[in-house]
């Protein structure tokens, strides 16, 4: 498959700067990254919004930008359709003149119609915007992007207002709105689910620009799984040796050790492990422990605890180490996890990602 | 009476208008431009409603009288001057409203508007303007009457020759000094009405100005 959108691009921001490369094809690419990242301020410049300093950007074979042969053309000729966070919905147009904004000849009310009906909006022509729930305005901003044929749409997290079962039949909902129009998307978010459940193509973005590039068939292998919980400032990372020991392969740090899967990779020396949130085990005290996760038992403290939409997020120090611990909030129901209070964990072997100290920079 | 009222509407069909252009280009350059010196040019803009009419007047009576292309106008003691004399005080209101308006539109609607293929024209027509219009009509409801009731730069640059440029505040002050009461009284009360209806309608405009 062909690349339809090509961009390099930089552009300084204060004292923040923007250093970015990419391609998408016609698939959905996610831009993901936490916040700050410089995520919206990419889809303002490939919409043409904001201008960069220098780069090139193309877009099915139409040259957008070039700095170096001064080619700027303007967000109203580029033919690409953005989706904003809060949707800028026209509040002084009903419904239909939204839809209809963008396109022109007489066919336009019609057109405008049918892309209602096809959100199953059908009864909602003549409302205002402000009078639509939540979900209701996604679609109408969705229609209104897509309605003038554009040859890539932008979405700035647009679900991210959104309760959690919206969300995700508004996610399916735009898939298959994808396989039918086919317009390559490129969607920025920082919620991980939005990248499990759209996403062809992550691009994982952090301090401006991009530090992956990667198919989403290969986001569940453990490197790639280091470098987005990294780049999301979440996760444990620990540097030390690898040794070898009773036969078992022994990642060791001043403080503390763990076991690791028996590899033929793994040579003795220096290296950096990484631990995912979600695999970091709480131990029950009075009950056996698993054979597996017996050997690198930990024990730490809670420093801090908090709960994001349904999960617990626990910050635990242990072994000069801040751990990083995330589990749905129906587990564990009978430990007592408060903050102050000691606690034991452990990590499987086979979790525990050893990263090469060249692997490690880009997760850095 | 009914001469003065005839100056006074001619002042506001001429006056009107130009609040109008002058007072959403120039609160537009206001809020959406950025240049150099443009709180510098905002402040000169609205200075005229801090200083005293009667400054105003003297400093324009200056400027109009000696200024070489100024004077070679005659605008002084002139309709003309009677037309631009209540602007000054005016101007600056609409001017103030419409900036008001302008940047209350939230700039990723016009955002969204261009990527949607507007010009630049089109989106200050289909977006900017419709949006930021009850400021606009608040401002203009305003600013009308504010130069309605002008009486100090007025009676300076333009005089008090009535038929020609005795507005109807004017008329009430040659009728209080002249003691003819009833007169003077019946001008007022027009005047009172007509500043009672310009509130309904910054009012119906949702209080915007």
């Amino acid at each position: 498959m062909k690349d339809c959108l090509e961009a390099t691009f930089f552009k300084r921001l204060g004292n923040f700067s923007l250093d970015v490369s990419l391609r998408l094809k016609e698939e959905i690419g996610v831009l993901f990254g936490p916040s700050g990242a410089g995520k919206s301020q990419t889809l303002k410049i490939l919409a043409g919004i904001v201008k960069p300093d220098k780069g090139r950007i193309s877009l099915m074979d139409r040259l957008l930008y070039d700095s170096s042969s001064s080619v700027f053309i303007r967000a109203a000729k580029r033919k690409i359709g953005l989706v904003f966070q809060e949707l800028a919905l026209f509040p002084h147009l009903t419904v239909l003149e939204n839809v209809a904004y963008g396109l022109k000849g007489p066919n336009r009310w019609h057109l405008a119609k049918s892309w209602l009906d096809a959100m199953r909006l059908e009864g909602f022509y003549d409302r205002m915007p402000d009078q639509l729930s939540g979900g209701q305005r996604q679609r109408v901003a969705l229609a209104r992007a897509l309605a003038p044929k554009p040859d890539l749409l932008l979405l700035d997290e647009p679900f991210s207002a959104l309760e959690g079962p919206l969300r995700r039949a508004l996610r399916r909902e735009l898939k298959k709105l994808f396989e039918r129009v086919k317009t390559p998307i490129l969607y920025v978010t920082h919620d991980i689910e939005d990248v499990c459940s759209l996403a062809n193509r992550v691009f994982i973005m952090r301090d401006g620009s991009i530090m992956a590039d990667l198919e989403a068939s290969k986001l569940w292998d453990p490197l790639s799984q280091a470098n987005i919980w990294h780049s999301l400032g979440w996760g444990t990372l620990i540097r030390g040796e690898i040794a070898i020991d009773d036969g078992y392969h022994w990642f060791t740090w001043q403080k503390g050790r763990l076991r690791l899967s028996p590899s033929k990779e793994l040579t003795a020396g220096k290296a950096t492990v990484f631990i995912p949130p979600d695999q970091i085990k709480l131990i029950y005290p009075n009950l056996p422990v698993d054979h597996e996760l017996q050997p690198n038992t930990q024990e730490g403290t809670i420093v801090e605890k908090m709960e994001i939409n349904g999960s617990v997020r626990l910050y635990i120090f242990g072994a000069d180490v801040e751990w990083h611990a995330e589990f749905s909030k129906d587990s564990y129901l009978t430990l007592n996890l408060r903050e102050g209070h000691p606690i034991l964990f452990s990590i499987q072997p086979s979790s525990i990602t050893v990263l090469t100290d060249e692997e490690c920079c880009s997760a850095n | 009476m009914i001469p003065s009222l005839l100056v006074s509407l001619k002042v506001l069909a001429a006056d009107i208008p130009l609040l109008f252009f002058l007072g959403t280009s120039i609160g537009w350059i206001l809020a959406k431009k950025n240049f150099r010196g443009k709180n510098l040019v905002y402040d000169l803009i609205i200075l005229p409603i801090a200083l005293p009419p009667s400054v105003v007047g003297l400093y324009l009576l200056m400027a109009l009288g000696r200024i070489p292309y100024l004077k070679e106008a005659n605008i002084l003691f002139s309709f003309t001057a009677a037309v631009i004399a209540p602007l000054f005080p005016a101007l600056p209101i609409m001017i103030q409203a419409a900036k008001s308006g302008f940047s209350s539109v939230d700039e990723k609607l016009e955002a969204a508007a261009r990527t949607l293929g507007d010009s630049e024209f089109e989106v200050f027509r289909r977006v900017t303007f419709p949006l930021a219009k009850p400021y606009i009509i608040g401002g203009l409801a305003l600013s009308s009457m504010r130069a309605l009731g002008e009486f100090g730069v007025t009676l300076m640059i333009a005089g008090n020759i009535p038929g020609r440029t005795q507005t109807l505040p004017l008329f009430i002050y040659s009728s209080v000094e002249s003691m003819s009461f009833f007169e003077a009284n019946i001008a007022a009360i027009l005047l009172t009405a007509l500043g009672i209806a310009s509130l309904l309608i910054v009012k119906r405009a949702g209080g915007k100005a």
